[in-house]
């Protein structure tokens, strides 16, 4: 159909084109007039319709934020783009177009019915992130793959599937392959899926598709583990013990020690530093425990604090609620009787009474707002006091457990270069047994070198242990000062909002008032 | 009193000398006891004296009063009732040997009641005519079920003479069929009842209060009208958390504070006194005067010991009023004696301070005398228990004397056994009506279906002691087809109340209401799960209707209507067709948690008159105001013609927090428009309601009227329609089997057959008839005899077959291959042995088979006039 305008001149989806038809499609009648008057704001639109408008390409829709339904069927569209703002979509139709390859719908996580009959598309790809499809109709396209079905296993709420006028229907089997591919579904090609086909489908094709279930439930069982594995790597960064329960820090420190590790294939290293190891192991262990009994302690003070301020705060606004509410019991019967009296001095009396009624609800709402700030302050006071408290005991015992672990790598050290200057000795005097590696028995030339390379392998082990230790310590400061800011910042918001709050009303009602007066006055 | 007392302490003291030797105690007389006694009379010995002459010659049985007897029918009561069988004949013996030791040592104390006699003028003690059964029904296996039946089936009967124990006692059966019976035979009843529902129950026999023993529960507050208890829930003190808040300082001086409260205190201590005072002072008037026979009345009623059926603590159950009383009560003075079906104990406890200082051990032979040794002691305390292992030595010396004793045990009761049918159980109460007068309430009691309007009982209170003037009717129905269960009428205010079990089919759970005109105070509750809307609760006055409603999907929790005066029409007065104009809806919602609450409409006002509409909203979860919007409804003309569809001051709106959208006129509009809707809705939805209480009222005038009673399915009697069917079935049943008794089989019909139809038998005919039926039936005996003949041989050749097999191959046999044989050779034997059994057995009746058919043929009515001659 399209071949046949194709000598018309494209439209271009401008300001003009979308105001027309939303106009067109806005409310009617009174309300239309209403509109008219005032004008609509594209993002207050919900649905729009562009279909028989030759139109070549999808622009300027960034304003629809909040649009559900978009009808873009008939026209001449080539390349599904310029809709990554409308998050909001529900429905889209694409049909009868010249679009060649699905694509640009990664953001329209709502989408629940995509039409795209009608086109070039070969094949059915890129719609991983419409999680929530129900509806997609892919007919009259050039679709001729089996593979493709089973790309949309994935999505679990399909429901209907149309790939009529596809080659891939005339393959033999195509429609028990569905079937069975796709348990869920409930009509393909405009049909009603029939349950007894169904269970014919599922024998025939048993095998493969519980191999393909087979590997999806493989698949899904890494990522849960995965995922798990990352959770608890999370709960440990939040303790800042991460990998502390284990040899992880140990064989950080030998990682880059090329001559600790040279150093290893001395005799009795060996099991010096297996016994090293150990011991060090037991240090990080014992780091870690603390460390995620103190989490423990920590989190659970910060909970009874967060939930004693909700508490109060809740508190201070149900008491808030209830003033206000008899303030306007008392209000409206005021004002009605300003409504109903006659005699002017009276009005003005009544309404001087009613102004003075807001004043007071007006000091009434800011005293009890100064006084729960007051008395937040102090708890968020102690609080800090306390957090500070339990950070400071922390990072104090961590410290002296590192230094264990530093003095553990001296004594290994001295240990170690013992072991190098007598074995230098007895390579000197040519009694060495055993057979060294060469680049080991090049270190052993001097005692210089020897030293040297002992030396630095030591530094490098002490630099490790510094390192994860300065990294403890300015993370969980970093964290305790966010904390204690935010704490903070959040009260003060708290307060802002509510002073606002407390003065917008008052305002409203004073305004309120005065209108009442200019009213009666004219 | 005092020397009862005296003598019980001294008692005791010759207990302990000689505890050894009571049994020679007992059968012996003491005279060194009697000189005691003697030294003692010192004091009071007039009055003592008196006393025991006036006592003294009480064995001899009171003259038997003509009161129920002529009305027994004795003739058709078993053979127990009338005669004593030598064993009870014994215990009769034992009882007045017991009898006289007892007048001998306690002289001073009235005769035991023993052995009074029974309907058929026998004696008969006490015990066994106790008859332990338990009951078939449900309601009657805990003590309270029991003891309400026995007070509300029995019609009470006074005693004789009020200071004395009857001098017959009925068995329990004759009681149940008078339904009549003094608080002996209540006590006999009830105690049976729960003994055989296991209790550990006793009767006793002792002395009452006068409200007690005359059932007169005019000072006693009437069990229905007490009010539950309010349990007063403790709030728990929640600890203060570590940061918890502090209090704001408080301001107020302490001083002034304290004064204040002091002052307040004063008042309520003032109005307190008051208050006792005033209530002393209707006590005062309430108090009966002093009854001049206190402590003598005899009465009977039933003891529960802790132990058995989870009983915790023991109590009395008075027998006239199914109430349980702590053993500590005012209203029982004394205790004579007590028995069970198994032993008889008498109260050897002084009894000055009522019974509130007696121990119910009744292991403990120094408080309480048993008359039957060998039975077992229902409870021995502790101590007693180490009393015996230091008198272990005594103990084995008397264990000869006792022997004899301990050989007799109580005989079993003579009375049949208790049976009470299923109407009589319905019915209850005689007559099925039973009415109880309480402290300024009256209690009437009816059996279920009696009353055709299903009430089932009545509680009036009154005002004044004397009954006069009422102050509040309830009553209570049953198995009422629309539901109604309690009927609560206050005369004071003329407000009625009426109570529904589910099932009701508008769902009503309560009604009040001052008249059943609509438009009036009322207010219905409903069963909200069962109706479509969620409906809880109306209430209605003249002007207003409220309705409270509960899980709807639109979140409606509450509407309120208020009517302006109706607007007179002259042609029309039906309520119905002329409802009251609408002047103010209002609705309240509770939150919808998927909709932001500035969009969640917490309050709707329609001011219909006004043409005003206003909203409140939800708070927001952190705010303290909520968003507000007014809607003024005006149609106008603007000053070119046109009309005005909405200016921005026809909706005033207040927003907690400015939005952009909602500032739009397009926005009110559409909003207005749907609230007009909605308005138009909510006041159809009044309509309805008004409607729907038009309907409930007209139901309930019809319910009232035709109080059709429901009868379950179950109930076989009542219900006419399957008593029906079930007797059509039993007919058919009954039919049925008569048929089949009718059409036996008939030997002669194949031979019949073969003559030519239609035609009368001739003498020839029926001769050969009976020999072609006689051989026919000989042939198949035979036949018979040899089919079991040739299987017989057939196992038997076999059996020798494989016999010979074994033999032959007995060498190179397995030891599977031996079993198998083994175990086929005695399944052959007992085969060939079955066989033969039925053989003989063939042999034995094939002849009498014969002769019967013969005799059968020659009574055969076809043939019999042509065989008579034959025979």
């Amino acid at each position: 159909m399209n071949r046949i305008y194709d000598s018309v001149e494209p439209r271009v989806m401008d300001d003009d084109l979308l105001k027309l038809a939303v106009g067109e499609q806005g409310p009617q009648e009174e309300a239309g007039q209403l509109a008219k008057q005032e004008g609509i704001l594209f993002k207050d639109v919900l649905s729009l319709q562009l279909d028989f408008q030759n139109i070549l390409r999808i622009d300027n829709l960034w304003q629809f934020e909040n649009l559900q339904k978009l009808q873009l069927d008939n026209n001449i569209i080539e390349k599904i783009e310029g809709l990554e703002n409308l998050t909001q979509l529900v429905w889209l139709d694409l049909s009868f177009n010249n679009i060649k390859v699905i694509e640009g719908l990664d953001t329209l996580v709502n989408l629940e019915d995509l039409s795209l009959f009608n086109n070039r598309i070969s094949k059915i790809d890129s719609l991983d992130a419409l999680v929530k499809l129900q509806v997609l109709s892919l007919g009259n396209n050039q679709i001729d793959n089996l593979a493709n079905i089973i790309y949309l296993r994935q999505f679990k709420h399909l429901r209907t599937l149309s790939l009529s006028g596809n080659p891939i229907t005339q393959a033999d089997d195509y429609k028990m392959f569905v079937y069975s591919h796709l348990p869920d579904l409930v009509y393909l090609d405009f049909r009603r899926i029939d349950d007894h086909m169904k269970a014919l489908a599922e024998l025939k094709y048993q095998y493969t598709v519980g191999e393909l279930k087979h590997q999806e439930h493989l698949r899904q069982t890494r990522l849960e583990e995965e995922r798990a594995q990352q959770g608890r790597l999370e709960e440990h960064k939040m303790a800042f013990v991460e990998n502390l329960n284990g040899s992880f820090l140990f064989d950080s420190m030998y990682a880059e020690d090329v001559e600790g590790s040279k150093l290893s294939y001395l005799p009795i290293v060996g099991e010096l530093l297996e016994v090293y190891k150990d011991k060090f192991v037991i240090i990080c262990l014992n780091i870690f425990e603390y460390g995620l009994k103190q989490y423990d302690k920590r989190k659970l003070e910060l909970d009874t604090f967060n939930e004693c301020v909700r508490e109060a705060i809740q508190e201070n606004q149900e008491q808030g609620k209830l003033r206000i509410t008899r303030f306007e019991e008392k209000h409206l019967l005021n004002l009605s009787a300003i409504r109903e009296e006659s005699e002017l001095l009276n009005i003005e009396k009544k309404i001087v009474e009613c102004s003075e009624d807001i004043t007071e609800l007006f000091n009434v709402l800011m005293t009890l707002e100064m006084q729960l700030v007051e008395q937040l302050e102090e708890t968020i006071n102690v609080f800090e006091r306390n957090i500070t408290d339990m950070v400071g005991l922390f990072i104090e015992n961590v410290q002296s457990l590192m230094a264990q672990c530093r003095d553990l790598e001296n004594h290994h050290h001295e240990k170690l270069l013992e072991i190098a200057v007598s074995t230098l000795e007895k390579i000197v005097k040519g009694e060495l047994d055993e057979e060294l590696p060469d680049d080991v028995r090049a270190l052993f030339v001097d005692k210089d070198t020897i030293v040297n390379a002992v030396g630095a392998s030591h530094d490098i082990h002490l630099l490790k242990i510094d390192n994860r230790e300065d990294e403890l310590v300015t993370r969980i400061n970093s964290w305790c000062t966010h904390l204690i800011d935010k704490i903070h910042k959040d009260e003060v918001m708290r307060n802002r909002r509510r002073v606002k709050e407390i003065n917008q009303y008052i305002d409203h009602m004073q305004s309120e008032l005065d209108n009442l007066e200019c009213g009666d006055l004219d | 009193m005092e020397v009862l007392k005296e003598k019980v302490e001294e008692e005791e003291a010759a207990e302990r000398e000689e505890a050894a030797e009571r049994a020679e105690r007992m059968e012996k007389m003491r005279p060194a006891e009697v000189q005691k006694e003697e030294t003692i009379l010192t004091q009071e010995m007039l009055r003592n004296l008196e006393k025991k002459l006036s006592e003294i010659k009480i064995p001899t049985p009171a003259e038997p009063l003509v009161v129920t007897e002529d009305t027994v029918d004795i003739s058709n009561l078993p053979l127990s009732y009338k005669t004593n069988t030598p064993k009870e004949e014994h215990l009769l013996q034992v009882a007045d040997n017991f009898s006289r030791q007892y007048s001998h040592l306690c002289p001073d104390r009235v005769p035991l009641f023993l052995h009074p006699l029974n309907e058929c003028e026998v004696p008969k003690f006490v015990s066994t005519t106790i008859r332990p059964t338990l009951m078939p029904y449900p309601d009657l296996y805990n003590w309270d079920g029991c003891a309400n039946f026995v007070s509300d089936f029995l019609t009470r009967v006074p005693l004789p003479d009020p200071l004395k124990p009857p001098s017959h006692l009925y068995s329990s059966t004759t009681v149940l069929k008078q339904q009549k019976g003094n608080c002996f035979d209540f006590s006999t009843l009830l105690c049976s009842m729960l003994l055989g529902a296991g209790y550990d129950a006793y009767c006793v026999n002792g002395y009452g209060s006068q409200a007690l023993c005359n059932m007169d529960l005019t000072r006693e507050v009437c069990p229905l009208t007490v009010k539950p208890k309010e349990t007063v829930k403790k709030k728990e003190k929640v600890q203060p958390k570590k940061y918890t808040i502090k209090p704001p300082r408080d301001l107020t001086s302490r001083f002034e504070q304290e004064q204040e409260i002091k002052k307040q205190e004063e008042a309520k201590a003032r109005e307190e006194k008051r208050r006792w005072e005033e209530e002393e002072r209707l006590l005062e008037a309430e108090k009966a005067k002093p009854d001049p026979l206190h402590g003598l009345r005899v009465h009977c009623w039933v003891l529960v010991l802790s132990g058995k059926r989870e009983v915790p603590e023991g109590f009395f159950i008075d027998p006239f009023t199914g109430r349980s009383y702590s053993t500590q009560d005012d209203n029982f003075l004394g205790i004579e004696s007590l028995w069970n079906h198994r032993n008889y104990w008498i109260n050897m406890q002084d009894c000055w301070n009522c019974c509130k200082d007696l121990v119910f051990d009744l292991g403990d032979p120094v408080k309480w005398e048993y008359m039957l040794l060998g039975t077992d002691k229902p409870q021995l305390s502790l101590t007693e228990e180490e009393d015996e292992g230091l008198n272990d030595d005594d103990d084995l010396q008397d264990q000869g004397k006792e022997t004899e004793d301990k050989s007799f045990d109580m005989p079993s009761s003579w009375v049949e056994q208790i049976e009470i049918s299923p109407e009589a159980f319905e019915t209850r109460c005689p007559n099925g009506k039973k009415v109880l007068q309480y402290r300024r309430a009256r209690l009437e009691k009816w059996a279920p279906y009696l009353n055709s309007n299903g009430l089932v009982c009545r509680l009036t209170t009154y005002e004044d002691l004397e009954c006069t003037k009422i102050l509040e009717i309830k009553e209570w129905y049953q198995n009422r087809e629309d539901m109604l269960e309690l009927k609560h009428i206050n005369n004071c205010t003329g407000l009625r109340t009426d109570y529904f079990r589910p099932g009701h089919p508008q769902a009503l759970r309560m009604h009040a209401y001052k008249s059943m005109q609509p438009e009036n105070d009322r207010v219905m509750e409903f069963y909200e799960t069962a109706r479509v809307d969620g409906l809880i609760k109306r209430e209605e006055t003249p002007r207003t209707m409220t309705e409270y409603y509960q899980g709807r999907p639109d979140f409606l929790s509450y509407r309120h209507i208020n009517f302006g005066p109706r607007v007179k029409k002259f042609t029309l007065t039906n309520t119905e067709s002329n409802p009251r104009p609408m002047v103010k809806i209002t609705e309240q919602f509770s939150r919808n948690p998927e909709k932001p609450a500035d969009e969640d409409v917490a309050e709707r006002v329609f001011l219909i008159t006004e043409e005003r509409i206003q909203l409140r909203y939800h708070c927001r979860d952190d705010y303290i105001t909520a968003s507000k919007r007014e809607f003024l409804q005006r149609s106008e003309v603007d000053s070119k013609g046109n009309k005005i569809i909405m200016t921005s001051d026809m909706c005033i709106s207040f927003e907690v927090e400015p939005m952009e959208h909602t500032k739009k006129l397009l926005y009110q509009y559409e909003t207005m428009m749907h609230l007009k809707n909605e308005e138009k809705l909510s006041k159809h939805q009044a309509w309805e309601s008004e409607l729907e209480v038009l309907e409930i009222l007209k139901l309930r005038e019809e319910e009232e009227e035709a109080h059709t009673l429901n009868i379950s399915i179950y109930d076989t009697k009542r219900n006419e329609k399957s008593k029906e069917y079930r007797e059509a079935m039993e007919r058919v049943m009954h039919e049925e089997h008569l048929r089949q008794v009718e059409a036996p089989l008939d030997y002669l019909a194949p031979f019949l057959a073969q003559l030519p139809p239609g035609e009368k038998l001739t003498r020839i005919q029926a001769v050969r008839l009976k020999d072609e039926c006689l051989s026919d039936f000989k042939q198949r005996l035979i036949d018979k005899a040899n089919l079991i003949q040739a299987r017989f041989e057939k196992e038997n050749q076999e059996l020798q077959k494989k016999q010979q097999w074994y033999q032959e191959n007995q060498v190179t046999l397995t030891p599977e291959d031996e079993d198998l044989y083994l175990s086929y050779c005695s399944q052959a034997m007992f085969r060939i042995r079955i066989l033969e059994q039925r053989l003989n057995r063939h042999k034995e009746l094939a002849p009498l088979k014969y002769l019967a058919l013969e005799e059968k043929l020659y009574k055969d009515p076809r043939l019999a006039e042509f065989l008579k001659a034959l025979a």
